[in-house]
């Protein structure tokens, strides 16, 4: 009966999506479009730490590579929006692939750091580049207007971009993650030197994962300028890459749901912890990462309801060792 | 020592002459050789610490030689990176295992297979029915050593949760799953059950003989080595020592020197 039920779940998850903007108001809507587009950059944080191992702390500014790239070729060559998200993703991605340069000598902690000077200088950078970033005014963007067949809002519209970029990104990942491709990504990940005996290239791996995953945050960075219409430095300081990192492992970090369920906490839940108390949210929301840590220490997705009472019990005992492996086997230590 | 490089047979198949290694101030391997030819089962003994993991380490480019050649049919690896000796057709087990824990006996006999046709991302994700059809061929490649190694009903099992023996097993099959000619094994039969390690002689003969492999396999179990090994080379502190049938060595006054430290 339940597995029954499960085959339909995929099916009535993509009906119940669809059919969102039926039952929510615009408003709820942008700010879901808003978390899908975090949620690819997320999706694509996913691939790179929770299945090859390598922490990027720099997925904010890629994010925001993309996000100028839209806005640029919007803004300077009159491009329309929509096209420009592939080129988005390319030069993120070809970004990600000089971030990751470092990465096949250096693991964990280095290389977080590295990746963090990256997210550090960027918003900077983009005030030096300003003939080309507008500088601290930003640029401003033309947003895709529904065609005048489309019944729905014009929120409506831009939330159904949202889904079908999200739906390519997935796609993309799900066909690397099974098969060959995945295996070898999970065995660099695990254990680098019998990987390479089995004549796994980690160069290759590992410079594959970072483009990808670049190119996510990339394609995640065009859709958050199409949706907002308005980008400046000040939507890509260093702690959006912190969010980015927080929403990938509250979610998940080896789950592609947990992607996006990431992304709707990191988006949604600062604001609900604001509206209990206006003055103490800051404090709500880190008792809350750190209630989600305890307690899902998978993360979201990998929480399992009937385990959930004695998980939340788990939190009061103090014992000294971890019964469940960590969310990201190994990714810390270095090498 | 010196090795007879025209040992009869089908020509070596691996040949190590003179290989020196250094870790830092540590000589693991002073002038070493080894000539293994095709078909051969070659027991590689000695205490610990006579270097013989360190030449498999070195014939698999994890540990650089200092000097000397080591050449696999003919060809001279010292440029070779270590991900491409699997390509060169040497395929090894580790000592203490080398699997994959959280992955199933099936994902890691397929990862043997990786080097053949693996690790293309962009048809990964631009051509899914081409990615998909060679993953069904490496699948059926690897379900059918898993099939000849009494594996199969373990396929889809998470190689951390089966018993050590199974997983020693799993590691060979893994190997094989990489179309070797020539398979290092690097003690076999560690931590084995007096009946495994039987059995596990019988399957290592079996490998030979169906796969059509060179065998060489470092072991201290003597029982196996003897009953097993065509040839054996015993190594000593870094060196050379000895070299025969079991039976020579066996009987080698050096040999039981070297290992019951009689005074001389």
């Amino acid at each position: 009966m339940s597995t029954q039920l499960l085959r339909f779940a995929p099916a009535a998850l993509v009906a119940a999506l669809l059919g969102l903007p039926l039952f929510v108001p615009d408003f709820l809507l942008f700010e879901i479009s808003i978390a899908v587009s975090y949620g690819i950059a997320i999706l694509g944080l996913n691939l790179l730490l929770g299945f090859t191992g390598q922490i990027c702390l720099a997925q904010g500014a890629l994010f925001g590579v993309g996000a100028y790239t839209t806005a640029i070729l919007n803004v300077s060559f009159g491009w329309d929006p929509v096209a420009t998200l592939p080129f988005a993703a390319i030069s993120a991605g070809l970004i990600g692939v000089i971030i990751g340069l470092p990465a096949l000598r250096l693991q964990g902690l280095q290389l977080a750091i590295i990746t963090f000077g990256v997210a550090s200088a960027f918003p900077q950078l983009l005030l030096k580049m300003d003939t080309l970033t507008g500088g601290v005014t930003g640029l401003a963007t033309d947003q895709p207007f529904a065609p005048k067949w489309f019944p729905g809002s014009q929120e409506a519209w831009l939330y159904g971009l949202s889904l079908i970029c999200a739906a390519i990104s997935i796609v993309v990942v799900t066909r690397l993650l099974r098969g060959d491709t995945g295996r070898m990504m999970r065995a660099l990940r695990d254990n680098p030197v019998i990987a390479e005996a089995l004549g796994v290239n980690l160069t290759k791996g590992r410079l594959a994962a970072f483009a990808v995953s670049s190119a996510l945050a990339g394609l995640g960075g065009g859709l958050f300028c199409i949706l907002n219409g308005f980008i400046s430095p000040q939507s890509f300081l260093p702690m959006k890459s912190i969010d980015i990192l927080i929403g990938g492992i509250v979610g998940g970090i080896t789950s592609i749901a947990g992607a996006f369920i990431g992304a709707l906490f990191v988006v949604f839940v600062p604001g609900f912890t604001t509206d209990i108390n206006p003055a103490l949210g800051g404090l709500i929301y880190g008792l809350c990462l750190i209630g989600m840590m305890m307690i899902a220490r998978q993360g979201i997705a990998g929480l399992r309801m009937e385990k959930l009472p004695a998980a939340i019990l788990g939190v009061f005992k103090f014992k000294s060792s971890s019964r469940f492996p960590g969310a990201v086997p190994g990714q810390l230590g270095g090498e | 020592m010196a090795v007879d490089l025209q040992a009869a047979g089908g020509g070596p198949v691996l040949s190590i002459e003179n290989v020196d290694v250094r870790f830092g101030g540590i000589h693991a391997l002073k002038g070493v050789s080894l000539t293994v030819n095709a078909g051969e089962i070659c027991g590689l003994i000695g205490p610990n610490g006579a270097g013989k993991t360190t030449l498999f380490n070195s014939i698999t480019r994890l540990s650089t030689v200092t000097a000397g050649s080591i050449r696999i049919h003919g060809r001279a690896i010292e440029a070779v990176p270590a991900r491409r000796i699997i390509g060169l057709g040497i395929a090894r087990t580790f000592q203490n295992l080398g699997i994959y824990g959280a992955m199933t006996v099936l994902e890691n006999v397929m990862l043997g297979a990786h080097h053949l046709t693996g690790g293309r991302f962009v048809e990964a994700m631009l051509r899914p029915g081409r990615a998909r059809r060679v993953e069904s061929e490496t699948e059926q490649h690897c379900r059918a050593i898993l099939e000849d190694f009494n594996l199969s009903g373990v396929a889809e099992a998470a190689a951390g949760s089966l018993p050590y023996a199974t997983q020693k097993r799993m590691e060979i099959a893994r190997a094989l799953a990489s179309r070797p000619t020539v398979l290092l094994l690097d003690e076999p039969a560690g931590g084995l059950t007096h009946g495994e390690v039987a059995e596990f002689g019988e399957l290592v003969s079996r490998v030979r003989d169906h796969h059509g492999v060179t065998i060489v396999l470092i072991e201290h179990h003597m029982g196996l080595v003897m009953s097993l090994c065509d040839r054996v080379e015993v190594f000593h502190l870094g060196r050379n020592l000895a070299s025969g049938t079991p039976a020579e060595v066996k009987a080698n006054p050096d040999v039981i020197d070297a290992y019951l430290g009689r005074a001389r």
